[in-house]
């Protein structure tokens, strides 16, 4: 006899799971300017937001992602027409030439549109358009509530700030209209400077007061009660973030500088978010907080982290050893080959291999 | 009352001087100088480019887009790293909410940017490290409430955090006798108006080769990037690319919004500020 | 359990210390009531316990305070967090999370607690409280009993040992009051709880408090409930009825108040003398404000139905009604700057309603539930002042009404520093100023203790002998005896009755004073027997 099989039961993903799947969708998109690539990754976000998003108000920003990615792409090419500058030999339209003033020497205006400077300027304009997409599609998969409770401890307190915000912002907007109302009783016209003031200073005053009694609160309900790490301890974690951060000064100069030797750039970089990253590991061991319900991390969270992981891996390679596929050249029709092809569309795995999440479990619609 | 009393009173046990709501220590400061070399590395980087002789086409370093939000989140944990006081905690989220909520009001209008104000006030009045704090947590909440979360986000948090901080950092006195009344406002107004074109400048010229695209070796003469150029001739393009697009519009209404907002609402929202300080005793305010 | 030992306390600046040399000790198990007015020192003496004072406010402690005999002086808040369940005024200000399920477990994460526990914790608590089914709710959609409920349950996840509560219910309406406070009760009776409980509600909690606390001036006594509130300076109707008729020991209960009353019924005669006014009241002169038909509705819900009021006069109209029958909707619909869809409202022969908002108010003047929310200076002079400018009305007009109504506030001082009282006054001169014929409050007694109501009491009564209408919406069932002259009681947005107070009150039992509880219909209040015995 087999062991039962027991079913998927629905659940939501781990933020984090998303969040690392759609930025290695995003660093793949930014490996290439193929746009066959990068119209597929965008339809593997697309579909994949749509069969696994919630019905919370944050699921439903994808489509204003979307439309900010079309408004690039636009910009992209008008900015390509009216900024001129064209090459290549493929001519579309003959505009005159519109030199700027002096004090812009060298500078023009419109002139000749080529098909060639078109096309790069689209392939660019989709490759961040795709890049903004897939952020877009982390959004709106991850619940930015458990997002902020699953910061790592060593961000404890700034996630409880923000968390602190997310809930006090309603009650400012009921807090305003309030006072907005109470301002006509003192037979004031709603006008002017004094009328901003007279919203202002009583709104302020009463989130301030609260935010007094808000702290009493905590502090009587054990807020800030971890102990205090050792000298020693501290001296490491200071020594880990300062060290970590000189790396990545070096690394991102060094990055940008071609000249520089090598081995300070990538290794630099890698070798500061390490660092900086046992820093926070041992910076959040000062911290003694548990938390109810944490988020598990299952085998679907850890495919859906890994498959964006892959996907980058992959376009990365890809780049390295076909980069006419990765960075075509405008003046010929984009080619394709069969790795890029299985690199991009791995990336749909988790819109099928995951459970559904929870709030999708509602009754069907009567027809 | 005795020797055994328990004397709590701010300042008593305490060294002399303010007492700010987030205390930014030598080692701190080490780390925000670091963060700040390395953010602002990756602010200008169309300016330091130095591209590879051999290579054709150069692409925009998309790993910065990953790299910065690293780069504060290392300084938050390295200012928080002493465990924050409820009370400074409490004032940080209520103050990220207020932020926030002036963010959505300007939200739409071209140019009215509410959010920097109230920073600056209370950069000014809580000091540079929960100025930075609150640079970042501002922007972050509102992007979670207005589903603004992008690449630009790290960006825009680090370019706001910069202005909290250096708000924390204008001078407090001036000749010995702190500096209150008028003076402050004028000297707020001066900053809010550098910090609003400062703003601008930076986040325009990290995008702007994502915006604009990068010029092709051998096809310059646009306003496009032009990688391995002189930094003056890049930074003459990059200046008439602000000025055609931005410094008209968003930039200079950001300026008068600030200025605005400062002169018209400063006095009675630094009073409350500090009024709330002084209940909350991180300060000393004469 | 708990012992203060020769405890002192001054706020950092202050004159007078808020706690002298207090000598107090609370047995395992005990549930001792606090009661004293506002500003006694009261909620200085809880805060003691679990370190909020001074570790949280500052200022000089001197004295030992020891649970279970050791000092805690030195230790803070957090510390104690896992002995000492501390609850404040206010739920809505204390809530860091936004769910009911995360905000119980806030203290627990705080604590370190294992997951499991937490869980089991939560789920406990959840069915002690009996709000099983709101776990999964934002905390801002539930009514002020449920969060109040939420904010001790919160507390008590942590298992502390004693429980500090600070006012529970005073920023809460009488029904989630009620529903607070018989939570409370039976808390004290099953968890065996060490309870410490400052309340102004008294004759909702004296009778099952094992001791009551008074505090005056900063100084503590303890004792026997009874015994003590014969010279409490605060302390419900019933037992201020025992003191007048010199029963011994004070009657704590409606029952037991009523069990003793046949002597007194015999001194006092058969009519009860009028309601409120004494002898030599001016007569009502005609109506200040008619209003007819009126009708407010948001979107599809209808809030007021209607409704048709007229306030005479020199008389105190009393609104009642739970919350959200819409009494607020009606009292800004009358003052005009409201919304009205339907209906006519008139004052002096104009509608407020059509009128700008300044001349508005020299027909109406509103003080809204939240009365600060008026207030945007820093100092009571400059309010005065801004004030006086505002309404047209000589230098120094508003600061003249403010010394009748309230004497002595120093014009230096921050209105937000204010007592809650003196609050409510300063915002009702700088309503006054305008001169409107006719008053209108909002809830004002929310948050006052017996003798600020009673100063609240005298200056609507002031109000009235010169010649305003005024027009009261409250819950409060003592208050309204004690001034209105009518009453209209409403639910689901229409009147459900209305008349003089006398028999409005008399017709629903829920609304009855505790004094006609105890001696029939038309005793209302304690200062109407007081008269009768002359």
């Amino acid at each position: 006899m087999g062991r039962p099989r027991s079913p998927v039961l629905p659940r939501d993903l781990h933020p984090g799971a998303w969040w690392i799947w759609a930025l290695g969708l995003a660093a793949a998109a930014s490996r290439t300017t193929n746009p066959w690539l990068l119209v597929i990754i965008v339809l593997v976000a697309s579909v994949t937001v749509l069969s696994r998003r919630t019905d919370a108000p944050w699921a439903l920003s994808f489509r204003l992602y979307l439309a900010l990615g079309l408004f690039v792409v636009c910009l992209r090419v008008v900015f390509r027409v009216l900024l001129g500058g064209g090459y290549g030999d493929t001519l579309l339209l003959d505009l005159p030439l519109v030199p700027l003033p002096d004090w812009a020497a060298g500078i023009t205006l419109l002139g000749p549109v080529t098909a060639e400077s078109i096309l790069a300027g689209l392939y660019d304009g989709m490759r961040l358009a795709a890049v903004i997409i897939c952020v877009g599609a982390a959004n709106s998969l991850a619940n930015p509530r458990r997002m902020l409770a699953s910061l790592p401890p060593a961000l404890y307190e700034v996630g409880t700030a923000v968390v602190i915000a997310l809930s006090l912002f309603p009650q400012l907007a009921e807090s305003v209209q309030r006072v907005r109302r109470a301002r006509r009783l003192r037979g004031d016209p709603g006008r002017g400077v004094g009328a901003l003031r007279r919203v202002v200073v009583p709104v302020l005053e009463d989130a301030l007061e609260r935010s007094l009694a808000l702290a009493a609160s905590m502090d009587a309900r054990g807020y800030g009660r971890a102990g205090e790490l050792p000298a020693g301890q501290r001296r490491v974690t200071g020594a880990l973030l300062v060290t970590g951060l000189l790396g990545l000064c070096v690394g991102s100069y060094a990055f940008l500088d071609a000249t520089a030797p090598r081995s300070l750039s990538w290794p630099m970089l890698v070798g500061g978010v390490l660092l900086a990253g046992a820093g926070f590991v041992a910076a959040g061991r000062r911290v003694h907080r548990t938390r109810y319900r944490p988020d598990s991390w299952r085998a679907a969270d850890v495919l859906t982290a890994a498959t964006g992981v892959a996907v980058a891996v992959l376009v990365t390679v890809v780049a390295a050893g076909r980069p006419d596929v990765a960075i075509p050249d405008p003046a010929a029709p984009p080619a394709l080959s069969v790795l890029a092809l299985v690199a991009v569309m791995l990336g749909v795995l988790p819109a099928f291999a995951t459970p559904a999440p929870i709030s999708l479990l509602r009754p069907e619609p009567a027809r | 009352m005795t020797a055994r009393d328990l004397d709590l009173t701010p300042g008593a046990g305490r060294p002399p001087g303010p007492r700010r709501a987030l205390p930014v220590g030598r080692r701190s400061a080490v780390v925000l100088a670091l963060a700040s070399v390395a953010g602002l590395v990756m602010f200008v980087w169309p300016l330091l480019l130095v591209p590879n002789p051999g290579a054709g086409q150069t692409n925009p370093p998309f790993v910065f887009l990953a790299l910065l939000p690293v780069l504060v989140l290392v300084v938050l944990v390295e200012l928080t790293e002493g465990g924050m006081d409820a009370k400074a905690l409490a004032m940080l989220g209520v103050l990220t909410a207020v932020n926030a909520a002036l963010r959505s009001l300007g939200a739409g209008l071209a140019g009215v940017e509410l959010v920097f104000f109230l920073l600056i006030l209370a950069g000014r009045v809580f000091g540079p490290g929960l100025g930075f704090v609150l640079g970042c947590t501002s922007l972050f909440a509102s992007a979670l409430l207005t589903s603004g979360v992008g690449p630009w986000l790290p960006y825009q948090m680090l370019c706001s955090a910069w202005i909290g901080l250096g708000a924390g950092l204008l001078p407090d006195r001036v000749a010995g006798r702190p500096l209150r009344g008028r003076t402050e406002i004028a000297l707020l107004v001066g900053y809010g108006v550098l910090a609003a074109y400062v703003f601008g400048l930076l986040m325009n010229l990290s995008s702007w080769p994502y915006t604009l695209g990068v010029a092709v070796p051998g096809h310059e003469g646009s306003l496009a990037f032009v990688p391995g150029a002189p930094v003056l001739e890049n930074l003459h393009r990059f200046g008439i690319y602000t000025l055609l697009t931005s410094t008209g519009g968003w930039d200079t209404g950001r300026a008068i919004t600030n200025s605005l907002a400062i002169v018209l609402l400063g006095p009675a929202i630094l009073a409350t500020l500090r009024r709330a300080a002084r209940r909350a005793s991180y300060e000393k305010v004469d | 359990m708990i012992e203060w030992e020769q405890v002192s306390f001054a706020f950092d600046g202050a004159e007078r210390p808020t706690l002298r040399q207090v000598d107090l000790e609370v047995a395992e198990s005990e549930m001792v009531l606090l009661a004293g007015r506002t500003g006694s020192g009261k909620s200085t003496l809880l805060r003691t316990v679990n370190g909020l004072v001074p570790h949280f406010t500052g200022g000089r402690l001197g004295g030992e305070v020891r649970i279970d005999g050791r000092s805690v002086r030195r230790r803070t808040p957090r510390e104690l967090a896992d002995v000492v369940g501390y609850v404040g005024q206010d739920p809505v200000t204390t809530f860091v999370t936004d769910v009911v399920e995360e905000e119980l477990a806030y203290g627990m994460e705080q604590l370190g607690l294992d997951p499991q526990t937490m869980r089991r914790r939560v789920e406990e608590t959840l069915d002690l409280l009996g709000i099983a089914d709101l776990r999964s709710r934002p905390l801002r959609t539930l009514s002020g009993g449920q969060q109040q409920r939420v904010a001790i349950g919160a507390v008590l996840t942590m298992h502390p040992r004693i429980l500090v509560l600070d006012e529970p219910t005073s920023a809460l309406d009488p029904t989630a009051a009620e529903d607070v406070l018989s939570t409370v009760s039976r808390l004290v009776e099953d968890l065996g709880l060490t309870v410490l409980l400052a309340e102004h509600r008294l004759e909702r909690v004296v009778p099952f408090a094992d001791r009551l606390v008074v505090i005056e001036d900063g100084a503590v006594r303890s004792g026997d409930p009874a015994e003590l509130l014969a010279s409490s300076p605060v302390a419900p109707p019933v037992v201020e009825l025992g003191r007048l008729a010199g029963w011994r020991p004070l009657p704590l209960t409606v029952r037991e108040a009523r069990r003793r009353t046949g002597g007194l019924r015999d001194r006092l005669g058969d009519a009860p003398p009028a309601a409120r006014r004494g002898p030599g009241a001016p007569e009502p002169r005609g109506a200040a404000l008619v209003a007819r038909g009126v009708v407010v509705r948001y979107g599809t819900t209808v809030a007021v139905r209607e409704v048709s009021v007229a306030v005479p006069r020199g008389e105190v109209v009393a609104v009642m009604g739970r919350n959200g029958s819409g009494k607020s909707s009606l009292l800004w619909a009358l003052q005009g700057t409201g919304r009205r869809d339907g209906g006519s409202v008139s004052v002096a022969g104009s509608d407020p309603g059509a009128l700008a908002p300044d001349r508005a108010r020299a027909l109406v003047g509103l003080v809204p539930q939240t009365a600060t929310d008026l207030l945007y200076l820093e100092t009571v002079e400059a309010e005065c002042d801004a004030a006086d400018r505002q309404s047209d009305a000589g230098d120094g007009t508003c600061r003249s009404i403010l010394d009748r109504l309230a004497p002595g506030i120093d014009g230096e001082r921050h209105p937000r520093d204010l007592s809650e009282g003196q609050r409510l006054a300063l915002v009702l001169a700088i309503v006054l100023a305008a001169r409107p014929a006719v008053v209108a409050l909002d809830e004002p007694t929310r948050g006052l203790d017996y003798a600020a109501k009673e100063q609240l009491a005298a200056i609507l009564t002031d109000l009235t002998r010169r010649d305003h209408g005024v027009v009261v919406a409250t819950h409060d069932v003592e208050f309204v005896a004690s001034v209105a002259d009518q009453v209209v009681v409403m639910a689901g947005g229409e009147v459900v009755s209305a008349g003089p107070t006398v028999r409005v009150l008399a017709e629903s039992p829920a609304f009855a004073p505790q004094l006609s509880k105890v001696l029939g219909d038309g005793w209302l209040t304690v200062e109407q027997v007081r008269q009768a015995l002359l």
